[in-house]
């Protein structure tokens, strides 16, 4: 505030001055704007470093001497606005980090002897129950323990569309309940939470310099008493003091070492709002260049959750209805997870589903159960005692399904499908990545007929199947090879290999581990590919910004110099040019706050959440799950 | 003698050079082993012994050069 009344009184004295042709006033303008800066200058000598504040002075002053006093106090007046301005700017552009710090929880509610009392968040240790009413926010990371609601996780993952938490479920601490009644117990308090790793993770990232940061500061610290032996050459060489403090005020390197902090401040801020994690400034540069990602299968393209997908009937005694509903009956003895795809498949068209007392499963090839009276099998051919010869089932396989026989007393009865089903987010995000010029390979350890089915049905540019975790360092590797930027997408357990040697790591549903949070170079909170694409289109802004930035702060200092080479710059103008290229550069990243819609094809909106479409009878855009043996 | 890091925060951090300027202030001070300022993120990381050179010291230090900051638990 104190910035803004010198500014004012500066301003008015300047005025005051015009209005009455008195140069004293103007003298008194220069003063009482530049006093503050002289402080600063005169303190930075003091431990034997050369400001731009002294630059500043030493032109102010410089004026005064050659009689010049409204190039004095224009100097000075404009140095202080620029500066004030500057510092308004930059707090906005900090303000994404900054507000997330701030809405960090600083009390809670926790059950002692069963009856609510208010503590500080230190108080708290692992193991308290916590209470969250409706309107409240979570004050730990935790697990539910009784109650219900809707959890607004905005400032974890960057989805707005509440996260219904039932007994079981996981919250994390600064998260707001939009209704119900939670009791929480606290897992992780404070500096443990998610929220304090996110924030430091995101801070650690805004320090961490781009290459072309380092340069530029390198460059900056030579440059200043550079500047000023340069303009005493020059004064010393045309005996042009004018010309001499201009060259002073304009070669100031405000802009030019300003433009990329700025730019990274900006967005990597966005980009946590919007639940992105990137690891720094530097990651930020290799993030814009990718031009290939290769992601996992199941549970990244995939949900990794079988799901029925056809029933048919080769015995026309029997109807299909009976033929699921002998084959879940059967089911209901069997763990498998194909097991659960079928009875939940028969108890979605209605069927009664009884367990049954007596079943015996066979390693590999199936089950035999017996149902009222007689033995039903699922599963391979080698099961029933007659040959069915059903060229469905072939056609069911290649589809990368995985079809069983149904049999009744040993003869094929019919044939069920269960297949792993795409997720509804990743049409959408492989479009949207392939709209931005970026190949999608595929990389997973399960079947190839499994996976070009699924590679087919989304439109993936190449697959590698039945791959192990080498196998996978070796595919990132030759990409490498070919010259190509490559992003992998994994879930950090037997990807780590590969994912080290990728230009850049990614890890999906990140919120939930604070190693990801640590260590990817890119950590998606929420466990949804289009984010990926919303990431890497971020990455690209932003070096894009601080391309602009760093080729408007050169532009403006070359053509300042070719201007007071030539004639017609004066102190005045040239630190007016100058510091308006400096709120320019501050402007043009803050452009980098505004929030953008998630990159995705249209009709993939966020309201989607993970378990994806699911179809019965038939399916079209289903997939096996891996090397399922029966 | 023990060592702790205190972390100060500041919004006023506006041109690169006060990086230097700060840092050398707070490394002059008795009791203090080492000053990190992030510019980027607005955090001085002080690493200070805080007998000898309480959170006070290093607040007034800074302001001394122009910069109100206060401590943060984060």
């Amino acid at each position: 505030m104190k910035n803004w009344i010198i500014v004012a009184v500066s301003a008015a004295l300047i005025v005051a001055s015009w209005v009455t042709g008195w140069d004293g006033l103007m003298l008194a303008a220069a003063l009482v704007a530049g006093w503050r800066i002289a402080v600063s200058a005169f303190q930075a000598l003091r431990i034997g470093v050369v400001s731009i504040d002294l630059l500043v002075v030493v032109a102010a002053v410089g004026a005064l001497f050659i009689d010049n006093y409204w190039e004095s106090a224009a100097v000075t007046f404009l140095f202080a606005l620029g500066k004030a301005l500057e510092k308004a700017t930059l707090s906005r552009t900090r303000r994404a980090l900054a507000d997330l710090v701030e809405s960090a929880p600083e009390t809670a509610t926790v059950l002692r002897d069963g009856s609510p009392v208010t503590v500080e968040i230190w108080e708290l240790t692992p193991g308290d129950i916590v209470l969250v009413r409706n309107g409240e926010q979570v004050p730990v990371d935790g697990r539910v323990v009784s109650g219900h609601g809707g959890v607004d996780e905005a400032s974890i993952t960057g989805e707005s569309i509440p996260a219904e938490k039932a007994a079981d479920s996981e919250v994390f601490a600064g998260t707001w309940l939009r209704s119900g009644l939670l009791r929480v117990e606290a897992v992780g308090i404070g500096a443990d939470s998610t929220l304090a790793r996110i924030i430091h993770r995101v801070e650690d990232a805004q320090d961490d310099k781009a290459r072309t940061q380092t340069f530029l500061e390198k460059f900056s610290r030579f440059y200043t008493p550079g500047v000023m032996v340069a303009a005493l050459a020059v004064g010393l060489l045309t005996r042009d003091v004018a010309l001499a403090l201009t060259l002073l005020v304009i070669a100031c390197p405000g802009a030019l070492v300003i433009s990329i902090p700025v730019s990274i401040v900006a967005g990597i801020g966005r980009s946590a709002r919007d639940g992105v994690l990137i690891k720094g400034g530097e990651y930020l540069e290799t993030a814009a260049r990718v031009d290939t990602v290769v992601v996992d299968k199941t549970g990244t393209l995939t949900t990794g959750r079988p799901e029925l997908t056809d029933v048919l009937v080769l015995d026309t005694r029997f109807s299909a209805d009976e033929v699921l509903q002998l084959a879940a009956r059967a089911e209901t003895a069997s763990e498998h997870p194909l097991a659960e795809a079928i009875i939940r498949g028969a108890q979605q068209r209605g069927l009664p589903v009884a367990v049954v007392d007596q079943a015996r499963p066979v390693v590999g090839r199936g089950i035999i159960a017996r149902v009222d009276g007689h033995d039903i099998t699922v599963g391979a051919a080698d099961l029933l005692t007659t040959d069915p010869r059903a060229p469905q089932l072939e056609q069911l396989n290649r589809e990368g399904k995985t079809a069983m026989y149904v049999g009744v007393d040993g003869q094929p009865v019919g044939v069920v499908a269960v297949a792993d089903t795409i997720r509804a987010d990743a049409p959408g995000a492989i479009t949207a990545l392939h709209g931005r010029g970026i190949r999608v390979v595929m990389a997973t350890g399960d079947a190839e007929p499994v996976a070009r089915a699924v590679a087919e049905s989304l439109g993936v540019d190449e697959v590698h199947a039945q791959l192990l975790p080498e196998d996978k360092l070796d595919l990132v590797a030759s990409l490498q090879a070919q010259g190509r930027v490559v992003a992998m997408v994994g879930d950090g357990v037997n990807d780590t290999p590969a994912l080290a040697r990728a230009d850049i790591g990614v890890a999906m549903g990140a919120a939930g581990s604070p190693a990801a949070i640590e260590t990817a170079d890119i950590a998606l909170m929420a466990d949804r590919l289009p984010r990926l694409v919303h990431a890497l289109h971020l990455a690209r802004r932003t070096v894009r910004t601080m391309r602009v930035n760093i080729t408007i702060a050169l532009l403006t200092v070359a053509v300042l110099l070719a201007g007071v080479l030539f004639g017609g710059v004066t102190m005045s103008l040239g630190m007016l040019v100058h510091e308006a290229s400096v709120l320019v550069v501050i402007g043009i990243a803050m452009l980098l706050l505004r929030p953008t819609r998630a990159h995705t094809a249209p009709g993939t909106a966020s309201t989607v959440s993970a378990s994806g479409a699911t179809s019965v009878y038939p399916a079209s855009r289903t997939v096996t799950t891996p090397g399922a043996s029966r | 003698m023990t060592t702790t890091t205190t972390t100060l925060r500041s919004e006023e951090f506006s041109c690169p050079s006060c990086v230097n300027k700060i840092e050398t202030k707070l490394r002059a001070l008795d009791g203090v082993s080492d000053a990190e300022v992030k510019f980027s993120s607005g955090r001085i990381l002080v690493d200070h012994d805080p007998e000898v050179a309480p959170i006070r010291s290093l607040v007034d230090a800074v302001a001394a050069v122009g910069y109100t900051t206060r401590p943060s638990a984060y």
